[in-house]
């Protein structure tokens, strides 16, 4: 049994919740969001060469990253940074998060999640700011919680990086 | 050679001196090693540095505490409180749970057999007690990685089930951290229990893994730590492991055993009852502890304090309802009490309680006896009476009230006791207890559904008597009423018990009837009956046969029944109801403009019409439709008339005038009104009609009509008729030279004619063909009209409309110039234009 604890960090509302969703049936309610302020589902990836359990920690996300409890990402291996494609200040969000998070527990494995790609008139993120940041050698999709697009795609990627 | 050693080696040398100063001067050394001893240190391999160090520092620390214990405790006291704080509350729980679990079992069978147990395994007997009498099962147990929250093992008891234990752990030390955050609460134990119903949720933290164990039931204490131990252990044999953890479980295989003795830990159910011996020994060492304690009171304390309790509680007794104190007295420090006590007064023995008399310096000698006083009264008739729940009874101003429904037998007992009470006691009132005894009841209701049936309409009860608990009832019943059998159910009376006897008849109140002619009449849904004022009235449209059964019913009832009135009813037997329709269909003829009805009449189911019609009035045929008038019983004679009615003036004059678009023709008051304007010949032909129509006097007023104003066209038409097209001699076709003149015409002609389109004028040409004198009548007036045709031709190829263009041959009759030079005879072979509007 090998397991890995990955965290979704991200803005509010941009879709953790319902990322997680789509990549994995729930068992806890959702009010475990609101009330623990995190919510926990498991999603058994079959790589090549093994098969890990991701662990994911959905939490609670609130407008203000300040009262964002970094204490939840306390042995976690790996990120799912989480982008509203429509709206541009949950980019900044979601590295300020992964800084401090970092700062807490030193570099993790990441990916960087560009949601809501459904929303193409409403897309604010110019594609070169997307090259630009492929180019610094990050893992970034772009996903539909909705449709389902590139959402197993990056989880998978995730999961082959954590077990590098 | 002490020259060349000096050459060769005096730099060691001198070093080397140097060095053996160095170690030699304590001083000097001591600066030295001080200088790299933390980088030493750093660099040594921990364990043997660990190793190397630890007896020096324990004993620098025994000394330390020997020296002064304070400091140290000082320095540990943060870490030691809420260690040692935990432990003691545990300890106090503990020990707790093991006496009461250990009084529990000392004088019963299973106790001997654990005495055996404890002597024979060396465990105290307590914990022997603890394992077999406490009732609880570990279901799970799951190590948890503490740093993660990541499952590191899980295993389960026989049976018991639980959601993925992954997500358990992960969501267990979510909360865990989230209590801590809530509450703040800043010490390393984190949350150890929580409670759901049956179920416990143990933790117990260790540095690196948590455990967690789920137990069903009442566990005692000490299990905390039994399972403590186990985690200490699991710690003990795999700390590198658990350290170095990170999601992968293989290395911690063996953590699985350890685990797996946890869940064995449980206890059933043992079927002990209650130790009695256990309650009778401890009531015996409390009343002996408790005259020791006497004893030693009663050497330190004063007699009179005694004395003034004692007084209080006789004179609580006193107060007491029921109670009657006869004798008291204190004597040589005892205490002695007489008097009557009802059965259901307090217990004055009880009422020493609290009173720190010492019940067994008291001597009582209480009698019974029965207390008339009105609340024990009442005390007692509850108990001997056992009133029903329907009855209430209370005390209202010393009596005694009885309220409610009781059966008849209660009732006589109760009467039986008021009349006892009345030699002396106080008064018991039964009058507000209302009899329901079975019969009582059931005779009411029977008379509810009497009264139910004599209400109902069409049923008429003659008898109806009760006998034997049996019930009988006769009359009569219309076979349309409600029927008695079904009006039975809702009135508790049981309906085996009910015998019933009845005739049908048939009942003449309105509704009856009424029901039945509209069961035998079958009146159409043209016809509604209703009652008012107790007659039938039928109102509607019905056929005559219809109407002729209603009438014969109508006579039938006369004979007593309600009268049933049938004269609003229309008769619409089909024959009527056809000439209804025809009749409409002529009216609606006659409002026709234009059309005149002069005879018309119904005849053997065909009908006859004849008059005058307009052809511009609507067709009498298609008015049939949409009248129910059959077409193939319709014979029409129509004769063509003009209407000179205004409307179809104004028809027939648009259809023969054809006025330009930019008159207007209304009707004002029955007149007719032309407005706006037109060409000169136009007007002329409206003011003819207007003259015709005013002989059959109908006026046609045409004096606001304008002359249109045509004269921008005038100056085109002027340069239209002043073109000529010139031929050579004998030639039909004109010559190149004369095709400027040609598309000039042309454009003109095009120009003029859409001009006077748009004023609602039509323009026509007419193209006269002329030829000069020379040569042959009849072949100039060919050649002349050819001229023309080819001209017209030419001017259609140019694109005017050729219905526009007329022709015709003038051939030498219309000379331009009189022909008697050369050059007139050239200007004579010509095609002239000349415009004509209409
Ligand atoms: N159109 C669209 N809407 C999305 C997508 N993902 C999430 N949403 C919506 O965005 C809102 C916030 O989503 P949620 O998952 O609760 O965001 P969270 O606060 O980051 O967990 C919800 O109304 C979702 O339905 C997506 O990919 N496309
Ligand atoms: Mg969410």
């Amino acid at each position: 049994m090998l397991q890995k604890k990955i965290c979704m960090l991200g803005g509010f509302s941009v879709g953790k919740t319902s990322l997680v969703r789509r990549f994995v049936k729930s068992i806890f309610s959702e009010t475990y969001l609101t009330t623990v302020g995190v919510k926990i589902d498991k999603k058994s990836v079959a790589l090549p060469d093994k098969t890990v359990d991701l662990i994911l920690w959905d939490l609670a996300g609130e407008d203000d990253i300040g009262s964002f409890r970094v204490s939840h990402v306390r042995g976690a291996t790996g990120l799912v940074l989480v982008v509203d494609g429509t709206r541009a200040a949950t980019l900044t969000a979601a590295l300020t998060l992964r800084e401090r998070v970092e700062a807490e527990f030193g570099a993790m494995p990441f990916v960087l999640l560009f949601n809501k790609s459904d929303l193409a008139d409403r897309w604010v993120i110019p594609d070169r700011e997307i090259d630009e940041l492929r180019q610094r050698g990050w893992q970034v999709y772009l996903t539909s919680a909705l449709s389902g697009e590139h959402v197993d795609d990056a989880f998978l990627k995730l999961a082959s990086m954590v077990t590098k | 050679m002490e020259t060349l050693r000096q050459l060769l080696v005096s730099r060691e040398i001198s070093e080397l001196s140097r060095v053996t100063h160095l170690l030699d001067e304590p001083e000097q050394l001591a600066a030295a090693v001080g200088d790299i001893l933390p980088s030493a240190a750093a660099r040594a391999p921990h364990a043997q540095l660990g190793e190397a160090l630890a007896p020096a520092v324990e004993r620098a620390v025994q000394r330390s505490i020997q020296k002064s214990p304070r400091t140290l405790t000082d320095i540990l006291y943060p870490v030691f409180l809420p260690a040692i704080r935990k432990s003691i509350g545990e300890k106090i729980d503990q020990t707790f749970q093991s006496l009461n679990e250990t009084l529990r079992h000392i004088f019963t069978w299973h106790g001997l057999k654990w005495r055996f147990e404890s002597w024979r395994t060396g465990a105290s007997f307590s914990e022997v007690v603890l394992k077999h009498s406490l009732v609880y099962r570990i279901e799970h147990a799951f190590l948890i990685h503490r740093n993660s929250g990541l499952l590191i093992a899980h295993v389960t008891a026989d049976n018991a089930t639980s959601e993925d234990p992954q997500l358990i752990s992960s969501m267990l030390s979510a909360i865990q951290d989230f209590v801590k955050d809530s509450f703040n609460e800043k010490e390393q134990s984190g949350l150890d229990t929580i409670r759901f119903g049956d179920l416990r949720l143990w933790s117990e933290v260790g540095p690196f893994a948590t455990l967690v164990s789920v137990i069903r039931g009442n566990p005692p204490e000490g299990l905390h730590e039994i399972v403590r131990d186990v985690l200490l252990r699991i710690h003990e044999e795999s700390s590198q492991a658990l350290e170095q953890f990170d999601g992968d479980g293989s290395q911690l295989a063996s953590v699985e055993a350890q685990l797996q003795t946890c869940v064995e830990l449980k206890q059933e159910e043992s079927n002990e009852g209650f130790p009695w011996l256990v309650a009778v020994v401890a009531l015996l060492l409390l009343s002996l502890a408790g005259g020791w304690y006497f004893l030693s009171w009663q050497s330190a304390q004063r007699w009179q304090a005694y004395v003034s309790r004692w007084q209080a509680y006789v004179s609580r007794l006193e107060a007491q309802p029921g109670i009657i104190v006869a004798e008291q007295q204190a004597r040589d420090g005892q205490f002695y009490i007489a008097g009557l006590r009802d059965p259901l007064a307090a217990d004055p023995q009880s009422l020493l309680s609290g009173t720190e008399v010492d019940p067994a310096q008291v001597h009582s000698q209480w009698q019974f006896y029965q207390s008339l006083e009105p609340e024990f009264v009442l005390k007692r008739l509850k108990a001997s009476l056992a009133p029903p729940d329907s009855v209430r009874l209370s005390i209202d101003n010393e009596r005694i009230v009885a309220e409610g429904e009781a059966p008849d037998t209660w009732i006589d007992r109760a009467r039986a006791a008021a009349r006892q009470l009345s030699a002396g006691g106080p008064e018991f009132d039964i009058s507000k207890v209302r009899d329901v005894s079975p019969e009582v009841l059931e005779a009411k209701r029977w008379q509810a559904y009497v009264s139910r049936l004599e209400a109902q309409p069409g049923i008429i009860v003659a008898q109806q008597k009760i006998r034997d608990g049996q019930f009988y009832i006769a009359g009569l019943r219309d076979p349309l009423a409600d029927d008695p059998q079904s009006l039975l159910s809702g009135t508790q009376v049981d309906p085996a018990r009910v015998h019933s006897q009845w005739q049908f008849y048939q009942s003449l109140e309105p509704e009856f009837v009424l029901k039945r002619l509209t069961a035998s009449l079958y009146p159409p849904d043209t016809v509604r009956l209703s009652i008012v004022n107790d007659r039938i009235i039928a109102e509607g449209e019905a056929p005559d046969t219809w109407i002729d059964r209603a009438r014969a019913a109508a006579r039938q009832l006369s004979a007593g029944g309600p009268e049933f009135d049938i004269s609003k009813v229309r008769d619409v037997s089909p024959e009527a109801r056809a000439a209804e329709h025809w009749q409409y269909y002529v009216s609606r003829l006659e409002a026709q403009p234009g059309i005149v009805v002069a005879q018309q009449s119904a005849r053997g189911g065909h009908f006859y019409i004849s008059g005058l019609r307009d052809p511009l009035a609507a067709d009498p045929q298609a008015l049939l439709s949409g009248t129910e008038v059959d077409p193939a019983r319709v014979h029409s004679q129509w004769q063509f008339y003009q209407s000179l009615d205004p409307k179809f003036v104004v028809k027939r004059l648009t259809a023969s005038l054809t006025p330009p678009k930019s008159v207007r023709l209304s009707i004002i008051q029955g007149r007719i009104v032309v407005v706006g304007e037109a060409p000169a010949a136009w007007i002329n032909r409206a003011q003819a009609a207007a003259e015709q129509l005013s002989a059959d006097g109908v006026v046609l007023d045409v004096s606001q009509l304008r002359e249109l104003d045509l004269a921008e066209l005038n100056h085109l038409r002027e340069a239209i008729q002043t073109t000529d097209i010139f031929f050579s001699s004998g030639k039909v076709v004109p010559g190149p030279e004369q095709t400027p003149v040609l598309d000039r015409l042309a454009d003109q002609i095009k120009e003029f004619a859409q001009s006077a389109r748009k004023s609602g004028v039509t323009a026509r040409f007419m193209l006269t063909g002329h030829s000069d004198t020379t040569g042959r009548e009849t072949a100039n007036a060919s050649i002349s009209a050819a001229r023309a045709e080819t001209v017209r031709a030419l001017l259609k190829k140019r694109g005017v409309a050729p219905e526009l263009l007329l022709v015709r041959g003038a051939g030498t009759f219309e000379p331009a110039v009189p022909e008697n030079s050369q050059a007139g005879s050239s200007t004579n072979r010509r095609v002239s234009v000349t415009v004509n509007l209409d």
